[in-house]
């Protein structure tokens, strides 16, 4: 890292959004399953219900930017795991392209699903 | 130094018992962290049935949901959140360099209190199930 | 050294396979001999009053037939109060087995050579008390790191790890004078005391997880040597970035999973892992302010 002079330092900026991203999740993981499992009781989804509540632009939001960063912290979490292991050279790049991808394919297939829900 | 020893990773697993509190908090966040993930996947995956339509999502959800097995798997995932979410806060706290001589306190509280929250909760996520 | 007279002669008979009944009658000879010190050891441990204790040494030599696959040796060392895990050591050497390799030298915790893995946990030989331990006491070399010798490990990567981070000063401007001193504040060295205290034991890398998987990881002790000379105020600038740059590579400050496990384990009650947390947030910090 030190050849290249760049103000993107890859590894402050990652661990300072894993941080950020883990703010939000613990609010809205809990509210995540407060609402889906007290509020209405997981048997009791169903799809109308489920239109209901994705209507709200809110709501729709608030889901949408919970699938990005908890892609984001999961991921990433898997990958500093890998690092912490001790991966280099070809098996790094390979980890960063399949986990990169594998989240790219998370979001989107993710706000299929929401915007199929929501039923915009 | 050809002739020297490799011990390899002596310390890693078998040695569990010596393990401190900051130890066992990292174990079972990772552990953790790679459930949620993986569940994040799965969980969009039976969602995906609402590209299908209203009946496809509703009888999925259902039949699911009408198994006792998935019941029990939603109290491990309700145990596993809580715990990474309580942990969380904890390692949030010692990021920012608070408390951090009641770290292994700090971990056991979240430990107890995640054991709590879980009791509680089982009625409301088994019932009906059996 | 003389129980390694035996084992130079019979190298050298390996080499001529023809003498093989003379080869097996120095074995013969040998195992006799090895039988009477067994005897002798153990009879002098009998002849020992008052209270014991058992010592169980990790032991391996590569050089010496026999040897080369590691075991555990068991000592019976006659208690005293106040008497450490080094000296417990040495009597071993001293009365038992005068190959019983570990390093020590000033034996009150300064000059950090001593370092083991004692009962399953990094402390220096001469700070633990033997009264403090569970019985039997079990003594191993430093994990994570090659052996060499019975309780010798090699140091190399970790030394290279602590003069990765340049620990030495470079301020930008020296004072005038030739005499002149460069004054530091009372605040600024509280602040950096504790980290100052470092004897480059080895304990604190030795118990990182991290460490033991990830090579190029800075380690603990490197890093604490970093934040030495970064939060000292006599430090230049320029000096001051470089270092930063360092510290906050991939396999720097990052790595650090915060399991407090060198933190628990120094033996100079160096808050280790405060140190590192208080250097990631410089470094986002800094790279904050940059944008």
């Amino acid at each position: 890292m030190a050849e290249r002079y760049s103000s993107f330092r890859s590894g402050s900026t990652a661990w300072l959004l894993q941080r950020i991203t883990a703010a939000f999740l613990v609010v809205v993981l809990a509210f995540h399953f407060f609402n889906l499992h007290f509020v209405t009781h997981a048997a009791d989804i169903e799809f109308a219900g489920s239109q209901a509540r994705m209507q709200n632009v809110g709501y729709f939001v608030t889901m949408v930017l919970f699938l990005v960063t908890a892609t984001f912290h999961g991921v990433n979490g898997i990958y500093n795991a890998l690092v912490n292991q001790g991966i280099e050279g070809n098996a790094k790049r390979a980890a960063q392209v399949v986990l990169g991808v594998a989240g790219l394919l998370l979001v989107v297939q993710g706000i299929r699903v929401a915007i199929a829900l929501a039923g915009f | 130094m050809s002739q020297s020893y490799d011990r390899g990773l002596i310390e890693d697993f078998g040695r569990w018992r010596e393990f401190t509190a900051g130890m066992w908090a990292w174990v079972f966040h990772k552990f953790t962290g790679w459930v949620l993930i993986g569940y994040l996947f799965t969980h969009i995956a039976v969602l995906s049935t609402s590209l299908q339509g209203a009946e496809t999502f509703n009888s999925t959800i259902q039949g699911l949901e009408s198994l006792a097995l998935v019941r029990l798997l939603e109290v491990g995932l309700l145990a596993v959140a809580v715990f990474h979410i309580l942990n969380g806060i904890r390692l949030l706290f010692v990021d920012l360099g608070v408390g951090l001589e009641s770290q292994d306190k700090s971990f056991y509280a979240s430990l107890v209190l995640t054991g709590v929250i879980v009791v509680a909760s089982v009625p409301t996520f088994v019932s009906g199930a059996f | 050294m003389s129980t390694q007279t035996p084992d130079t002669e019979t190298e050298s008979e390996a080499e001529q396979p023809s003498s093989k009944p003379h080869h097996e009658r120095r074995l013969a000879e040998k195992r006799e001999r090895a039988e009477t010190k067994e005897a002798e050891r153990a009879a002098a441990a009998q002849d020992i009053k008052g209270e014991t204790v058992e010592l169980k040494v990790f032991r391996f030599d590569p050089e010496i037939e026999g040897k080369e696959e590691p075991r555990f040796d068991s000592f019976t060392i006659p208690f005293e109060k106040g008497m450490t895990v080094l000296d417990a050591l040495i009597y071993a050497r001293d009365q038992y087995d005068s190959s019983l390799t570990f390093r020590h030298s000033c034996r009150q915790a300064v000059c950090g050579s001593d370092a083991f893995f004692i009962n399953g946990r990094q402390q220096l030989g001469c700070q633990t008390q033997m009264a403090d331990l569970d019985w039997p006491v079990r003594v191993e070399p430093l994990p994570h790191q090659d052996v060499v010798k019975d309780l010798v490990v090699e140091m190399d990567h970790f030394y290279d790890q602590m003069e990765a981070v340049d620990p030495f000063f470079d301020p930008d401007d020296l004072p005038e004078g030739e005499l002149e001193e460069q004054r530091q504040s009372p605040e600024n060295r509280e602040n950096i005391k504790l980290s100052t205290r470092c004897i480059w034991c080895g304990a604190c890398m030795s118990s990182c997880n991290i460490a033991a998987g990830d090579n190029k990881y800075l380690g603990p002790a490197a890093i604490n040597k970093a934040y030495r000379f970064y939060m000292d105020e006599r430090e230049g600038e320029q000096k001051r970035q470089e270092r930063l740059e360092i510290i906050e590579q991939e396999h720097g400050v990052w790595r650090c999973q915060t399991q407090f496990s060198c933190t628990n384990v120094c033996p100079k009650d160096i808050p280790l892992t405060e140190h590192i947390q208080e250097l990631k947030r410089e470094a986002v910090k800094q790279n904050l302010k940059f944008w």
